[in-house]
């Protein structure tokens, strides 16, 4: 088993590792690049200021809550005066002058970053393989076909790879349809996406501004309640950033829930999936079960339309958030006669074919003839979608689903992009509905890949969330 | 589903597609738009639509002055500059 951000800092507070040993243990697993985890691994001279800081607070025995952890950071997060890439070749010279307001509070915190995470480029994908710096390797093997190396998910694919690893704690990621909590599946770990609106996204490289919400990747709930703590505030950069009074997510997240819980099932999500996707649900029922909690069946009337909406609200918000890609202000430019000339070019060279085909997608529906009948149209389902959610969570605690339809596959394996997008369609809804929902580990596969399920909760209700998910993950525990 | 101009779809967005991969996008749009073209069935006559989720997050704050987007900062980035501008290929004649 891995350490816990609780365990490590009880070790660096009992003086058995020192900040420095600890960091030099995570850099020489994040340096090795086995699964090409990392688009850049910060080196430790520009990191020494703060191990030698971290150091000196737990020598006077006042350590911040994420003291010394070493931390990986979607390589979508801005971070002043580090490369920040978004994984695209248009990005590949950026050096940011300020840092994003949620990497800032984990540096308030105290804890020290090994590196940026390779993802999909600008997070639109489900395998990591579109991105510019090549794909990432699942660290998981299917035990009946060793040597196929399997993608590790998306659009987080390299900040759940190196969580898997060892080359970080926990790593920092961006959920839009699933982006967080597909690949922690995928990898065998914890994803939370928060509630939209709870972590600012200021200073995160823009997708589609509606659904974009940072969250955390890690080895255990206990580790996400501790990088929420940090992350969770309101930001005035940031103009969908709630105001809402935040919890402490750590008290008290062993404990039971106070109250008597309903999980409310959708029997929809379990049409046609696999005999390993509902031993997930089957597993986790029955290991909830032995602590009184009932489930009951229920079932959503919008779920056929969630992928449709969200491949329709999503490149649209894409296509217009990409346009500042010009060739003119950052980024690379590829030169041409007329300014028309370098915007044309450069954007063509600088886009991989996902982000290429998205921009298409995006700027035909938002195209004049079709605005009505694609993007209007699609911004009203989605309030039926939202509403079909607050319908079900009116008779339920929480929502439990299987996070993803499969395993994870191997690399090359998925050609088309629709098949592709599919494999979103346990966590896109929630996306849709802004809703909070954590990945946690569940069993694994017959391969022997790990697998893992969903719960939904309430809006803000990340801490009831994160209990019912810890109570959950004691049961399911599975060694590797 | 009418057919989609795939010139025109790509000058909007300002990229220049070669000629070789027209096709490709082209095919691959078509597919998208006939897969999401299920939406048109649902009833929302009356249905608004939804922009922000949470649809509560005025926040009102003090309008203190702040030092932020120095022009150097800014124009750290830029491909090309001159004195504190971006430089680009003369624009009017």
């Amino acid at each position: 088993m891995k350490n816990s951000i609780s365990q490590i800092k009880k070790a660096l507070i009992e003086k058995k590792i020192s900040v420095s040993e600890l960091y030099d243990e995570y850099l020489a697993k994040a340096k090795s690049g086995n699964n090409n985890s990392f688009n850049l691994v910060i080196d430790r001279e520009n990191n020494i200021s703060s191990i030698n800081d971290s150091q000196n607070r737990y020598d006077n025995g006042n350590p911040l809550p994420l003291d010394g952890i070493p931390l990986g950071i979607k390589d979508l997060f801005c971070t002043k005066g580090i490369r920040t890439t978004a994984s695209s070749k248009i990005l590949s010279n950026f050096i940011p002058n300020y840092e994003s307001f949620v990497t800032q509070q984990l540096l308030n915190d105290g804890s020290i970053f090994i590196g940026k995470n390779n993802c999909d480029e600008f997070a639109m994908g489900s395998s990591n393989e579109t991105s510019y710096f090549g794909p990432v390797i699942n660290p998981w093997k299917n035990k009946n076909s060793q040597k196929d190396n399997l993608v590790p998910g998306g659009s987080s694919g390299g900040s759940a790879a190196a969580v898997a690893e060892g080359s970080c704690v926990a790593s920092m990621g961006t959920d839009t349809g699933g982006s967080i909590r597909q690949p922690a599946s995928l990898c065998g770990i914890v994803g939370l996406k928060p509630t939209f609106g709870s972590c600012s996204r200021w200073g995160i490289v823009a997708f589609a501004s509606s659904l974009d919400q940072a969250g955390p990747l890690t080895n255990c709930v206990e580790d996400a309640a501790y990088i929420l703590n940090s992350i969770n505030k309101h930001d005035f950069n940031d103009s969908t950033s709630s105001n809402h009074q935040r919890e402490d997510y750590l008290t008290d997240i062993n404990n039971s829930l106070e109250k008597k819980i309903k999980i409310g099932i959708p029997s929809d999500y379990l049409e046609d999936v696999s005999e390993d996707i509902l031993n997930q649900i089957d597993n986790t029922k029955q290991a909830l079960s032995k602590h009184g909690i009932e489930f009951i069946d229920v079932e959503f009337k919008t779920t056929e339309y969630a992928l449709s909406t969200y491949y329709i609200l999503a490149p649209a918000e894409a296509s217009s958030n990409l346009a500042r890609y010009d060739g003119v202000r950052y980024g690379i430019r590829e030169d041409g006669e007329s300014l028309d000339d370098i915007y044309l070019n450069s954007r063509t060279k600088g886009f991989g074919d996902e982000v290429t085909r998205r921009i298409l997608i995006g700027a035909y529906v938002l195209s004049a003839g079709y605005y009505d009948a694609y993007y209007r149209q699609a911004q009203k389902v989605r309030r039926l979608i939202k509403n079909d959610f607050q319908r079900i969570l009116n008779d339920v605690d929480f929502i439990l689903t299987p996070t993803t339809p499969n395993e994870a596959f191997k690399i090359g394996d998925k050609l088309d992009p629709i098949s592709m997008y599919k494999n979103d369609i346990y966590t896109v809804p929630t996306s849709l509905a802004g809703l909070p929902g954590i990945s946690i580990p569940s069993g694994l596969s017959k391969n022997g890949l790990p697998l893992g399920v969903q719960f939904i909760g309430n809006y803000f209700e990340e801490k009831t969330l994160l209990q019912l998910a810890a109570l959950a993950e004691k049961e399911l525990s599975f060694n590797e | 589903m009418s057919d989609i101009d795939i010139k025109r779809i790509s000058y909007l967005a300002k990229l220049k597609l070669p000629s070789e991969k027209e096709e490709f996008y082209s095919n691959s749009l078509k597919d998208i738009i006939k897969w999401v073209d299920n939406l048109k069935k649902v009833d929302t006559s009356k249905t608004e639509p939804l922009h922000n989720v949470t649809e509560k997050t005025v926040s009102i704050r003090n309008d203190e002055v702040s030092k932020s987007n120095c022009v150097d900062d800014v124009l750290s980035n830029a491909p090309e500059r001159a004195q504190n501008f971006f430089k680009v290929p003369k624009v009017v004649e």
